[in-house]
């Protein structure tokens, strides 16, 4: 395939509605002007720019060449300017086939092509081409040579392990998905008999007027808003997540997703920076988590999450065996976890309950007939800051270390010691007083800024312990192991 | 992580750090300044100008002449053939390890204020974070450029 080759026609559509969506501002602002006066010379102007456009983008992509060549994929665009873009094959990290509803129409595929540089974009983007034509330039510009035995196995795909999300699962993770949230805390405040709590001169004032609208009709409002809420969260996540498949392929992560846009998505095995587990507070109780990866490199796309989803929604048992299918190295998870020491918990309880303790200043001090609220954000807060020192702690298993801790969900993060590009142990005054210490560690991030796990306030001998493990000096050899070890 | 790494940067960065000091404090002089003249001229409380005063004697007293030698003390860094140890910060004392596997690049770079003391501060790159050893002098910044940047050029494995 060295002859250069251009995108699909259907690419001038597609660059067009881009760039239309892009001025759509422009127009509008131009429509709600020159409505009353003018407003034929203004759709002229209009009529002429799109034209203008048309044209500009159908140059665009006349003077739009790639091909593959001496192992490069070149692609030469612009049209005043020219541009030669030459991304060498073995600095391709990744390679993603994207199909939204339109390309699915025209059976199209956008194509972008991922170096380990830190652009916000693809650093090559072909934005359609015949499905058929994007895979054969995936096969092609496929990072290592194969060996016929790689070969062998590459045709027998039907043996890799792969995982599929099934439709009650799917339909369960979008239901607990984030938007619930907001739910249930509405709920909860809302049916604890609300009445009760709202004091009589809120009645006779201000609120008045809201009252003689009728509670009930508001109410009604109210939860129909919430509902749609919800359902609009289980669309969401079944049309980002339907038919989520993973496939392991010995060297790299296969990912195919999405029920309108469809995405396939490749993680080469050695990209992979660390595996999470994230429990979110509503799937935790009902025993459910995500798995997802941290993926060195890769860009900025709309939509995108900032780690990898792995799995988006698995029973907290089936992570264990998961693992040992899709990726065997990180299939260690620890049943024993050393526990942060109970000194820490004055720090957790009082990081997390200082902002409500002003909060709650401020509702007593201005609104004190609401001093409930307060009392409940108060409450919350205890609980989170007291879950949150129960849920920190880390585990050390050969050159593996693990370490939890919870945001508002608990997280369970696997990283491998050659993957930590620096160690950090901090301390203020009271934190050498009582012997505690935090952990910091930093591993490459997406979009290539670091990406900084903290355990706060561990016992500090267990820092020096970490600290010991992670130092390199005089066993740099036995790090070499440990590479080798890790990679499979 | 047990031990305090051994070296110390240069005493200079005394100076230099109350130089950075005096003149963060002659901007906030500048505004207490305008601030104060803009409160006489329409007449606002004279309670502006007070504040204003306060925060700028307070920020010299800090950045001039209480917070620079605190800050050098603590200062410290070590090379090891397999590691970068150092050890920063007043309140919060932090030691972090940078393998040398892990470096990308090592900079050195000057300012004008170092450069009027013959210093430089040398900067740690790894693919996740970066590092400063600041105010060395002038020849030893640039040999543990030259040394960490020998050191880190092991063996690359993949990022």
């Amino acid at each position: 395939m060295s002859s250069p080759r251009r995108l699909h026609p259907a690419a001038v559509f597609f660059n067009l509605i881009k760039s239309l969506r892009e001025m759509i501002f422009l127009f509008i602002l131009g429509f709600i002007t020159f409505r009353e006066q003018g407003f034929l010379y203004f759709l002229m102007v209009a009529f002429f720019i799109v034209i203008l456009m048309i044209l500009f983008h159908a140059l665009a992509w006349y003077r739009f060449t790639y091909r593959v060549e001496e192992n490069e994929l070149r692609i030469e665009y612009g049209i005043f300017i020219r541009r030669k873009r030459y991304i060498s094959k073995n600095r391709i990290q990744s390679i993603d086939l994207t199909a939204g509803v339109i390309h699915r129409i025209f059976k199209l595929v956008k194509v972008q092509i991922e170096t380990a540089g830190s652009g916000t974009e693809a650093e090559g983007s072909l934005s359609a081409v015949t499905l058929g034509e994007g895979e054969r330039l995936r096969s092609e510009l496929k990072q290592r040579k194969k060996s016929a035995e790689e070969e062998v196995e590459e045709a027998e795909e039907n043996n890799d392990p792969s995982f599929t999300i099934s439709f009650k699962r799917l339909f369960l993770a979008g239901s607990t998905s984030s938007s619930i949230g907001i739910i249930l805390a509405f709920f909860v405040v809302a049916f604890s008999e609300i009445e009760q709590f709202i004091p009589d001169e809120v009645y006779s004032n201000a609120i008045d007027w809201v009252v003689s609208l009728s509670l009930i009709l508001i109410a009604a409002f109210i939860v129909f808003i919430l509902i749609m809420i919800w359902l609009l969260g289980i669309a969401g996540t079944m049309i980002k997540y339907g038919n989520f498949t993973i496939t392991n392929r010995k060297s790299e992560l296969f990912i195919t997703r999405g029920l309108l846009e469809k995405k396939q998505i490749t993680i080469p095995l050695n990209r992979i920076q660390a595996v999470g587990i994230q429990e979110s507070m509503i799937r935790q109780p009902l025993g459910y988590a995500a798995v997802f990866a941290e993926v060195a490199g890769g860009s900025q796309e709309k939509g995108e999450d900032f780690s990898t989803i792995l799995f988006p929604m698995i029973k907290k048992t089936e992570i264990a065996p998961f693992l040992q299918e899709i990726l065997p190295g990180y299939a260690k998870l620890p049943e024993v976890w050393e526990p942060l020491p109970k000194k820490a918990l004055k720090y957790y309880l009082f990081r997390s309950m200082l902002p409500f303790i002003l909060l709650g200043a401020a509702v007593i001090w201005f609104f004190p007939s609401f001093i409930w609220l307060a009392i409940i954000l108060f409450a919350i807060s205890f609980l989170l800051g007291w879950q949150r020192y129960k849920d920190g702690g880390f585990a050390l298993k050969g050159n593996m270390l693990m370490v939890k801790y919870r945001v508002f969900g608990k997280n369970t993060m696997l990283i491998y010691h050659r993957r930590i590009q620096a160690f950090e142990k901090k301390q203020h005054l009271m934190h050498r007083r009582e012997n505690l210490a935090t952990m910091e560690l930093s591993i490459i991030g997406k979009f290539g800024a670091g990406k900084h796990y903290k355990l706060k306030e561990m016992k500090v001998s267990n820092t020096d312990e970490l600290s010991d493990w992670y130092s390199y000096r005089g066993k740099l050899n036995m790090n070499k192991k440990d590479n080798q070890r890790g990679m499979k | 992580m047990r031990q305090p790494p051994r070296n110390a940067i240069a005493k200079d960065a005394i100076k230099v750090w109350k130089i950075t000091g005096a003149i963060f404090t002659g901007f906030l002089l500048l505004a207490a300044v305008i601030i104060a003249t803009v409160s006489y001229f329409n007449g606002y409380t004279y309670w502006f100008t007070v504040i204003a005063i306060m925060i700028t004697l307070l920020s010299a007293l800090l950045f001039i002449f209480i917070l620079p030698k605190l800050r050098w003390r603590r200062w410290r860094y070590e090379v090891f053939e397999q590691e970068i140890y150092i050890q920063y910060g007043i309140l919060i004392v932090s030691r972090t390890l940078v393998p040398m596997i892990r470096v990308q690049h090592v900079d050195t770079k000057q300012g004008p204020i170092l450069k009027g003391y013959s210093l430089a501060t040398v900067t740690v790159s790894t693919a996740a974070t970066t590092h400063e050893i600041p105010a060395l002098l002038e020849e030893d910044a640039s040999e543990l450029r030259d040394r960490i940047s020998a050191l880190a050029r092991v063996d690359e494995d993949d990022v």
